[in-house]
């Protein structure tokens, strides 16, 4: 026991010093460098989950494959809520919070949304593309940033259901606090736009 | 950017003619890239205004604007800049637009392909960061019909009930059963398919059901009915030789004069979709816009199909499966369009004409299959076929893991047939053949008979091809031989109906008179409402001198069809039989209601008059 907590606390403060060194930038802009909930207000996830496993599920309203995750990504953030705390991330600054909340409504999403207009979380988690996850570990190191499953391999190349589940996987691994053998997986789907 | 427009575009060029080398084009020559190179703008950076827009607005704009089936907009700089980096990535790559044939010697109508000279400044507009560039240079943007495309239709079909599209799963089919509402002949010179919301519809086709076959596959009417393949049937000699095809972005087509779609009363329009969930639920209701015109069809393109379903048994893990086809045509055609058909494991589709005199041409060719982007390819020009051209179908399908569409996993051993996990090596031509002038005979015909016979070649057990043989023998006078394919037709499928009334009818015009009735007999216990072998069983009992079984035959007869002057006439004949003159007399007249030139209902009343009223 003694010997698991010993191992824990090493492995922290290591992801400490990686975590700094990734937004050292970010820390810099403060307030107006953050993401914002869907009334406006700054609004940091990584500091929401303080403690546990964060993802961040970047999506776009008007994105086909991100569109046809919807019903995959809210049922695994029905069936893990114990594990992890979920946030949608809608990168695009062309995406108001009505719109959002319209497409989180429509798409029977139950989870919370956050506005990324600055790409803040979208630098941070290294995210390209829509759908797409990253994982973030109870100390706030990303351990995970690609494709949620392997439904689609390519542009028009689609799986009939998906045979690897990537984003599951993290989750489980992070929540667990181990670490992950490939901890980048390419999506495909809807680039995300350069800063508009 | 720091780097200067002209040095970037030179770096990014060859990036985008490899891709095009490996992905599309085969090989290339030098001099070819060099004029490639020259069509890029590499003078000046590359400006939405100028060099972007004109590109967007030919192949983009049609699907990508509002209520059409692009899922956003690209008509304005705004749209486009905001999927900039997607544009560039799908274009590079050849997915959009989607197109699938390769360029070739033929050219299709309504080609939607980006040419390299396009592909190459939307990456460099991309990479030097999505300049708007003048506003003055921003071509007009193109003009849209709003609404029905060719303004409003004579009829408006509306599905009876929407369909619920679950928000999740894999590709789902769905058939519509619409009722046209004529009540009598009409010719259809267009048809504009409005599938619902266009986003959830990879693509649609329109079937005309005669028999009103898809009916009887709904639970309850209106209902419609699931399923990925249709066989429709007709027993007439009217095959179904148009296309009726809705893909995102196509126009309605109008047939030229001369060439209408037939629409009977009582008919019925099918149209199956095939559609994608978009992760919400969405329901769908389509619609139907038809355009009748006055002229009759007085051309009739015929719809020539190679295929070889026999062939398709592909082991599981088989990367490479070839499933070939050859048909010779009979007589000169012109080829109007081309519809390949393959379900997920389909890969390289071609169609190659071999001429008599040893030349030959592609009639299309596609590298990466993708069910999901099939279509109808109308040519640009009809491609004029001589008789004895050899058109072959060469398709190769990936049963392994490598086929990321490969609906089982792990593979399966796959056969042919009408599910999404089924495979199918199909081809369809629509052909116009020439007209002989010599011949009296539809020029169709020959094509027909060849085209069975072709496939009672590949599979003597081929239900269809016997039937229809036998139906075109029938027609041609050909009674022995005739009655030989309807008897193989009822051995393969001894319940069928169809089949055993026309097995029936050959016989009974073979003067095999007692061997119809078990055929017409059958015929009514499969389908008690059947009018044609009512009115022919009550034809065959007459000629047995069973005048009463007639009787009750034609009483039915008419009560199925009370318009039919011919069953009206036979019903009074019978009752003139049976001694009643009165009720025949009765029926004569309603004949002759029915049809004032019904000469025999005509000559017999005159005879019951002078009979009757001896004065």
């Amino acid at each position: 026991m003694s010997d698991r907590l010993r191992s824990v606390r090493s492995f922290t403060r290591v992801v400490i010093a990686m975590a700094l060194l990734c937004s050292a930038s970010v820390l810099s802009t403060d307030s107006q460098g953050l993401a914002a909930d869907l009334d406006g207000k700054p609004f940091d996830p990584l500091h929401a989950a303080a403690g546990k496993v964060l993802v961040l599920i970047f999506v776009r309203t008007d994105c086909p494959i991100s569109n046809r995750y919807a019903p995959t990504i809210q049922q695994l953030a029905s069936r893990r809520a114990d594990q992890a705390t979920f946030f949608l991330v809608y990168p695009s600054r062309k995406e108001t919070p009505e719109a959002i909340r319209r497409h989180e409504k429509d798409f029977g999403y139950t989870f919370a949304a956050v506005r990324d207009p600055q790409h803040i979380l979208v630098k941070q988690s290294a995210a390209q593309i829509t759908p797409e996850a990253a994982v973030f570990n109870a100390s706030g190191r990303l351990v995970y940033h690609g494709r949620i499953d392997n439904l689609y391999e390519d542009f028009g190349h689609a799986r009939k259901t998906a045979t690897t589940h990537e984003l599951a996987d993290a989750i489980e691994a992070a929540a667990a606090g181990k670490r992950l053998v490939g901890s980048a997986t390419p999506a495909v789907g809807c680039y995300i736009s350069d800063l508009e | 950017m720091t780097v200067g427009p002209g040095k970037l575009v030179q770096s990014i060029l060859p990036l985008a003619c490899g891709m095009t080398l490996t992905v599309a084009l085969g090989n290339r020559t030098s001099a070819q890239q060099q004029t490639l190179t020259q069509h890029a703008p590499a003078q000046s950076a590359v400006t939405f205004t100028r060099d972007i827009a004109p590109i967007l607005y030919r192949t983009c704009a049609r699907c990508h604007r509002a209520s059409e089936a692009g899922p956003f907009s690209l008509l304005t700089y705004a749209d486009a800049k905001s999927h900039a980096r997607q544009i560039a990535a799908v274009t590079k790559r050849r997915f959009m637009p989607p197109w699938l044939p390769e360029p070739g010697e033929l050219k299709f109508a309504d080609e939607l392909r980006l040419s390299d000279s396009e592909i190459a400044p939307i990456q460099a507009w991309v990479e030097q960061g999505s300049v708007e560039g003048n506003p003055s240079d921003l071509p007009p943007m193109p003009k849209f019909a709003e609404g029905w495309q060719l303004g409003k239709p004579d009829v408006i079909l509306k599905a009876a009930q929407p369909y619920a599209l679950p928000a999740s799963g894999s590709d789902n089919y769905w058939n519509f059963v619409f009722r046209a509402p004529v009540d009598r002949t009409r010719w259809v010179k267009a048809m504009e398919i409005r599938p619902g919301d266009k986003r959830l519809v990879h693509h649609a086709n329109v079937l005309v059901d005669r028999q009103q076959n898809g009916r009887r596959q709904e639970q309850e009417p209106g209902a419609g009915f699931g399923g990925m393949e249709l066989t429709i049937e007709s027993e007439a000699f009217d095959p179904d030789s148009h296309f009726l095809f809705w893909k995102p972005g196509s126009i309605p087509y109008v047939e030229p004069d001369g060439m209408a779609l037939r629409l009977d009363k009582d008919t019925d329009l099918i149209l199956n979709a095939h559609l994608q969930p978009s992760g919400k639920p969405e329901t769908l209701q389509p619609t139907l816009g038809l355009y009748f015109t006055d002229k009759p069809a007085t051309q009739h393109p015929i719809l020539v199909q190679l295929e070889n379903d026999r062939m398709l048994d592909i082991p599981a893990g088989d990367k490479h499966f070839v499933v070939t086809d050859e048909f010779t045509l009979p007589v000169d055609v012109d080829v109007l369009a081309i519809y390949p058909h393959a379900h997920y494991l389909g890969k390289d589709l071609q169609a190659i004409a071999k001429f008599p005199d040893g030349r030959s041409e592609t009639l299309i060719h596609i590298l990466d299959w993708n069910l999901n982007w099939q279509a109808v390819y109308r040519y640009a020009q009809p491609v004029k076929l001589p008789k004895g051209t050899t058109i072959s179908m060469n398709f190769s399908y990936d049963n392994s893991d490598d086929n990321v569409r490969n609906p089982n996993d792990p593979p399966q051993r796959v056969r042919a047939g009408n599910r999404a996990v089924d495979e199918m090596a199909h081809l369809w031509l629509q052909v116009l053949p020439a007209n002989s002038v010599q011949e009296k005979e539809d020029p169709r015909i020959p094509i027909v008979e060849a085209m069975a016979r072709h496939n009672l070649q590949k599979n003597p057990e081929d239900f269809e091809a016997h039937y229809n043989l036998a139906a075109l023998l029938m027609g041609r006078g050909e009674t022995q031989e005739a009655i030989a394919h309807f008897a193989q037709a009822n051995r393969i499928r001894p319940n069928e109906p169809t089949v055993n009334n026309a097995f029936g009818a050959a016989l009974l015009a073979a003067g095999r008179t007692e061997e119809s009735v078990p055929h017409l007999t059958a015929a009514l216990n499969a389908r008690a409402d059947y009018f044609d072998a009512r009115y022919n069983l009550g034809n065959a009992l007459a000629s047995l001198g069973d005048f009463r079984g007639a009787l009750a035959q034609f009483q039915v007869a008419v009560r199925i069809n009370p318009e039919d002057a011919n069953a009206e006439a036979n019903l009074g004949s019978a009752f003139a039989e049976t001694g009643d003159l009165k009720q025949a007399k009765l029926h004569y007249e309603r004949a002759l209601r029915l049809n004032p030139n019904h000469q025999l209902a005509r000559e017999n009343l005159q005879q019951l008059s002078r009979g009757t009223n001896p004065r």
